[in-house]
């Protein structure tokens, strides 16, 4: 029995220090992933650091050619830094962006085109751009300024349009409605309008909210959301 | 120049951590939550999520389920009091949610299993989904059935999807009809099947004074077509005399449009599952002011905790919106760009072929 009761306290002795043991792994595993991601961030933090203060140049190497349109949401009360703005456009400039839409609710960035323009060398505006001198220049950029208005607005006075024609041509058929109000339409007026600007390949918003604020909803179908 | 200031992602995960240089930033971003409400007033079972297997056999109990597998036929709900999960205010919660329900032919061709199957298990998706709505007070879901753009699809896919959604509704009817939920149907439905188009009428007809949940669901629909059928309902008015063409706003143009049908036209939260950032030609129109929330989780994976994280992200957002202080935000935020062009992976993709292999 005295041997039995010893076999049984070293049994659980066993267990004890064994159960002590796999949690002291535990905890090391986890430190040490703990510490792998703390390190992590670090790297990533002071990249960022370098890359944006222009002493590391990674970017140098990105494949920006199937980013053909890139679009930009600046929640309103942030567009009123024009400064940090026309940073964000001469780090697009060097990473090789050649076409960028400016949007924000309430024009604000419109307003300020005169002086965004100034301050960027080998900009223009996407509406004089043409094709020709965009090929030439890895360092030229087109911008277009883009609000509200442009958005909502700009499909009302596209369907404005096409009830004109519609009236004018008489609206004597079925038919003849529906040869006026197809998609192709409806872009087509969009850019009698004024709403000229390709489907952009990639949106990126700031804000506080995650949403695009009113950009020309038209454009935006298959356009990647960030 | 900025220098003491750390790089700030643009969409914070909920464990606050920032973007690392990693490709498969979303995975960070979007953590998922491992646990499933622990609120015990819910009496939604979990889901089986992955270790749902369907084959032929299932296929043929959707259509004739046997009465022990409760759990995965009918649309179970309580009526007790909307038991809402502790991690929500209830008077934040969105209205109106809208759902892109993408991943279903991925998750199938993950399991080695037919596109078939995908489906079926996105539709049990779907009803955890709407029990969840009408439990959590959320009075409102659309859902994205079936693009203008999926008619392009493989013809046995696409008579396969219609006679799903036939199946489904002819189930469902009467448990709709029994919780007062209301079903709305958007999108061309003259391109239906003759009799899947019959039955729509008539299931909308029938639950149109429905007043407890709307279940919208877009089926051959695309935002473009929703503007343009809006501005030839608009046409027939001016063509009547009703209005003059100078008269014709956005208020017009809104009424005009197919989501008019409900109280809360305007989406509060997109959910876009599989991973796409992309809206895909869903409420163009409507979503100018919805938060955008896009999950990893392929559609019949997205249960009740995914949908929770969606919920929460949706809820602190709005919280900060409108706080002062954004401003240092954005100045951190332009860090952000380098990271997110560095792995702007995809174009703008060709509609006629991303669209039908996305899933």
């Amino acid at each position: 029995m005295d041997f039995r009761d010893t076999m049984q306290k070293v049994y659980s002795w066993a267990c004890q220090i064994g159960n002590l043991g796999l949690w002291i792994i535990w905890l090391l595993i986890h430190f040490a992933v703990d510490l792998w991601y703390f390190a992590l961030h670090i790297a990533c933090a002071i990249e960022s650091y370098l890359i944006s203060s222009g002493i590391l140049k990674r970017y140098k190497a990105l494949d920006i050619d199937k980013l053909r349109y890139l679009a930009i949401v600046i929640e309103s009360e942030e567009a009123y830094h024009i400064p940090a703005v026309i940073q964000l456009l001469q780090w697009l400039v060097d990473i090789g962006v050649k076409h960028v839409c400016l949007y924000d609710a309430e024009g604000i960035l419109k307003k300020s085109k005169e002086s965004i323009l100034g301050k960027l060398n080998n900009a223009t505006l996407f509406e004089e751009a043409g094709e020709s001198n965009l090929l030439l220049d890895h360092k030229h950029i087109t911008l277009e300024f883009a609000s509200f208005p442009d958005g909502k607005e700009a499909v009302a006075k596209a369907a404005n349009l096409l009830f004109m024609k519609y009236v004018k041509l008489g609206g004597s058929g079925k038919i003849q409605e529906e040869k006026i109000f197809t998609e192709a339409h409806m872009s087509e007026a969009l850019r009698a309008v004024g709403c000229k600007g390709p489907e952009p390949d990639l949106l990126l918003v700031y804000g506080p909210v995650r949403c695009h604020l009113g950009f020309p909803a038209w454009r935006i179908r298959y356009t990647e959301i960030v | 120049m900025i220098s003491s200031l750390s790089p700030q992602p643009l969409i914070k995960p909920n464990t606050g951590t920032t973007l690392s240089p990693i490709p498969h930033v979303q995975n960070q971003r979007f953590k998922l939550a491992s646990h499933v409400c622990p609120s015990e007033l819910l009496s939604i079972r979990k889901r089986p999520g992955s270790a749902c297997a369907a084959t032929t056999q299932h296929r043929r109990y959707l259509l004739f389920p046997a009465e022990e597998e409760e759990e995965e036929r009918e649309v179970k709900f309580t009526s007790d009091a909307p038991a809402l999960a502790e991690e929500l205010q209830r008077e934040s919660m969105p209205r109106h949610v809208a759902v892109i329900m993408d991943g279903n032919r991925r998750w199938a061709h993950l399991r080695g299993l037919p596109v078939g199957s995908g489906y079926e298990a996105g539709v049990k998706s779907l009803k955890t989904l709407v029990e969840l709505c009408c439990k959590w007070g959320i009075r409102v879901l659309t859902v994205f059935a079936f693009s203008s753009d999926n008619w392009f699809r493989p013809e046995v896919e696409v008579e396969f999807l219609m006679s799903l959604l036939e199946s489904g509704v002819k189930e469902e009817k009467e448990s709709f009809i029994r919780e007062r939920i209301r079903i709305s149907v958007i999108g061309d439905t003259s391109k239906l099947p003759k009799r899947l188009e019959e039955l729509v009428i008539n299931v909308v007809e029938t639950t149109k004074n429905n007043t407890r949940f709307q279940l919208i669901v877009a089926v051959s629909y695309s935002g473009q077509y929703d503007l343009v059928q809006a501005c030839q309902r608009i046409a027939m008015k001016v063509k009547d005399g009703l209005i003059e063409p100078n008269d014709v706003s956005e208020s017009l143009i809104e009424q005009e449009l197919e989501t008019n049908c409900t109280e809360f036209p305007y989406p509060d939260l997109l959910i876009r599952t599989s991973g796409e950032l992309r809206i895909s030609n869903f409420m163009l129109w409507q979503l100018a002011y919805t938060e955008l929330f896009f999950s990893q989780s392929l559609w019949p994976d997205f249960g009740e905790a995914e949908f929770l994280e969606a919920l929460k992200s949706f809820q602190q957002r709005r919280r900060h919106y409108g706080s002062g202080g954004v401003s240092s935000e954005f100045a951190n935020s332009c860090y952000v760009v380098y990271i997110e062009l560095f792995f702007a992976q995809s174009p703008r993709p060709d509609f006629s072929e991303a669209e039908f292999l996305e899933s």
